[in-house]
């Protein structure tokens, strides 16, 4: 255990020490980014940015999302900044801004000409200003939609469900022997969490009412989580309690599931010709989510408050998310911010279709974020561990509510 | 300074430097509230930590979880790696290349050893449970009343190698004699076993019982490569429980004072076993 304890404590100074060695010097500017999809238009577009600013160099740090947390933090810690820019996860935004880790970029915003900062989708900009003040702007969304096989629905004649009821009758009719109406993501933690919260606004409620108070335990909560536990057991597949993202899309790529709550940007996914669905490609389409009100995701653009290169990082930032570059990183497949772009007949052409940018403006018209607050990354891990417990049986519906939400205040003390 | 000091010298130097001080360290950090994110907020609060982590259902939970996972681990290799050791000793043929066999799985790094049976085990992509179907057998390995058993079985197929290699060197290094005299009294194979091998195989045992205890505690990487605690918290174990209060909420000083605590139950274990070995040996 001694050895164990001191390799935290080492793996923190480790970190730091690895982090103070790697500051970016004059003209040079470290990203950390991770890897997804995204990332690879942002560094493709890149080339132009340094081709244009000959004296500024870019160093992307691409990673999985598990290591990104403790490495910004670190970062954050040391005397100068390893990263100047950081993409931030919405569940961070407040803690990062309260802990001073990130520049506030109201001056930066108003002196930038052309900018158009009102031109980013309302709900997804609103989660970076943290008392007053502009932490981030928005770099792309992950709201989550409805995708479901339309043939399917076509062929036994079924409308899109447009409430819970219809959603829940929907995909337990959908239901046979092997297959199945919902493709659901009741893994312990972020994801249960990201999926029944949806289903939590369909019926009213959410994590703190106006005053603060948690109403997580409250009669909206546990009608939303019965209502989840029924759809689970009527229309996923069986042995199906632990999966979470990747084996959710699985089981609809593969032809086993017909509808699955997620992330927006999987629609191109599914529908690419040679893609993951093979054969069934071009049959997904993307609506809003029963009950109307969908969780939102968002990863934003931050500057580091410890970066010395904070000109050349804003340079980069206010490049990459400027209403003409937004246009062209969503064109080439990038997941929308700026309503401008959603609304720009030329990215339907040239990239996912109209209709899949009509559905996304949509969704993100009424949407809300996940978790926010100081403490949101520990509530997540709170309350998606309790609903998992529920759904496995292991604890009553009002039980693991009331373990939630003594959970969530016990962390916010 | 007397000559017998200067040897010493460097090495307590570096023992302070990398064991002492880190340990004085979360002793310091285990009374304070003490949050990376709040590093402004540094303040003495007593024994607080301890008494939010004592009163923690998901530690409590956590604790049971890991004692569950010590005994069934360690116990299933020291059955199972005894057995193999007898058997092995006898085995003439191929003796070199079955022994490297057997002994791989140790050679494998653990997180690794999680990611192969996340996939080994999965309901969807399996081999494992693909073959079982054939024969109508279904398990869900990850389920809620499996997943800690499947993590013992990971854990037994990893390590019981490591138990083999020390009941191996055991054995070899007992003296013959014992044997030729039980032989001429006309002793079975069960009574030489347990009157003459396991007691003198019991100092053997009894270190290969601690280290394998004292690493099974640490379980960490196949419940974070593998279930990360689920399902529910039904595999969350004392480790994932640190690291999670430490590097993913940043709460240090609570996860300083989980940490203590186990090192407490941890030290007890060790010197009730300790004892317990040496009064058996009195009783001789």
């Amino acid at each position: 255990m001694n050895k164990s304890l001191s390799a935290l404590r080492m793996t923190a100074y480790a970190s730091v020490v690895a982090a103070v060695g790697q500051t970016a010097f004059a003209g040079e500017i470290n990203v950390i980014m991770e890897e997804v999809p995204d990332y690879d238009i942002v560094a493709k577009l890149t080339e132009e940015f340094t081709a244009a600013n000959p004296d500024i160099t870019v160093n992307f740090d691409a990673m999985p999302f598990d290591a990104m947390r403790d490495k910004i933090l670190t970062s954050s810690l040391a005397p100068s900044a390893s990263y100047d820019v950081i993409i931030i996860d919405n569940p961070w935004t407040e803690e990062f801004a309260n802990a001073g880790y990130l520049e506030p970029l109201d001056d930066y915003i108003a002196a930038t000409e052309g900018y158009d900062y009102e031109d980013f989708v309302p709900s997804l900009a609103a989660i970076s200003s943290v008392g007053g003040s502009i932490y981030g702007v928005p770099y792309y969304n992950y709201a989550l939609g409805l995708i479901v096989r339309q043939d399917i629905f076509d062929e036994k004649g079924l409308e899109i469900p447009t409430t819970i009821q219809d959603y829940m009758s929907t995909v337990a009719s959908l239901t046979t022997d092997d297959f199945y109406g919902a493709a659901m993501q009741p893994q312990k933690g972020y994801k249960v969490m990201e999926e029944w919260k949806n289903w939590l606004y369909a019926n009213g409620g959410e994590l703190f009412d106006e005053n603060g108070n948690v109403i997580i335990n409250n009669p909206a909560a546990v009608t939303a989580l019965e209502q989840y536990i029924e759809t689970f057991n009527a229309a996923a597949p069986p042995n199906s309690a632990n999966w979470g993202f990747d084996e959710a899309l699985r089981a609809v790529s593969s032809g086993k599931a017909a509808t699955m709550l997620s992330y927006n940007w999987m629609l191109p996914a599914l529908n690419a010709e040679g893609g993951m669905a093979g054969d069934l490609a071009g049959n997904f389409t993307l609506h809003e989510v029963p009950g109307g009100k969908a969780v939102l995701g968002l990863w934003s653009w931050g500057i580091t408050a410890n970066s010395e290169n904070k000109d050349d990082a804003w340079k980069f930032v206010s490049w990459i998310s400027s209403p003409e570059v937004a246009k062209r990183r969503v064109s080439m497949g990038g997941a929308p911010v700026r309503t401008s772009v959603l609304n720009d007949p030329e990215v339907w052409e040239q990239g996912f279709g109209e209709a899949y940018y009509k559905a996304l403006a949509g969704i993100l018209e009424d949407a809300a974020p996940l978790s926010t607050g100081g403490n949101a990354e520990e509530l997540i891990e709170i309350v998606g561990t309790e609903l998992s417990a529920a759904v496995n049986g292991q604890k009553g519906v009002q039980e693991a509510l009331d373990d939630a939400a003594r959970g969530v205040e016990r962390a916010n003390r | 300074m007397q000559l017998k000091y200067k040897f010493i010298l460097p090495l307590a130097l570096l023992l302070s430097a990398v064991m002492l001080y880190p340990l004085a360290f979360s002793g310091w950090l285990a009374f304070h509230e003490y949050r990376l994110t709040r590093l402004d907020d540094v303040h003495f609060v007593g024994f607080e930590n301890f008494v939010l982590i004592a009163t923690d259902p998901s530690f409590l939970n956590a604790m049971g979880n890991t004692l569950i996972f010590v005994l069934g681990a360690v116990s299933l290799e020291l059955v199972i790696g005894l057995s193999l050791a007898l058997l092995l000793q006898k085995l003439n043929i191929l003796r070199n290349f079955s022994r490297s066999i057997l002994l791989a799985p140790m050679f494998v790094t653990p997180i690794a050893v999680g990611l192969m049976f996340r996939f080994l085990l999965n309901a969807e992509l399996g081999v494992i449970p693909h073959y079982l179907s054939k024969i109508g057998i279904t398990v869900d390995w990850f389920g809620p009343d499996l997943a800690l058993f499947s993590l013992i079985l990971i854990d037994v197929w990893q390590w019981t190698p490591f138990m083999l290699l020390m009941f191996l060197a055991g054995l070899e290094a007992l003296p013959k004699t014992p044997y030729e005299a039980a032989r001429v009294d006309g002793a079975g194979p069960w009574l030489t076993f347990s009157r003459i091998t396991l007691p003198m195989l019991r100092s053997v045992i009894v270190v290969a019982l601690i280290i394998r205890a004292l690493d099974a505690f640490k379980v960490f990487e196949y419940v974070f490569a593998i279930t990360r605690g689920g399902p529910g918290n039904s595999t969350e174990t004392i480790m994932y429980y640190i690291y999670q209060t430490g590097f993913r909420f940043f709460r240090m000083g609570e996860a300083a004072a989980a940490a203590i605590m186990l090192i407490t139950v941890i030290l007890v274990l060790v010197v009730l076993l300790v004892k317990f070995s040496q009064a058996e040996e009195a009783r001789k």
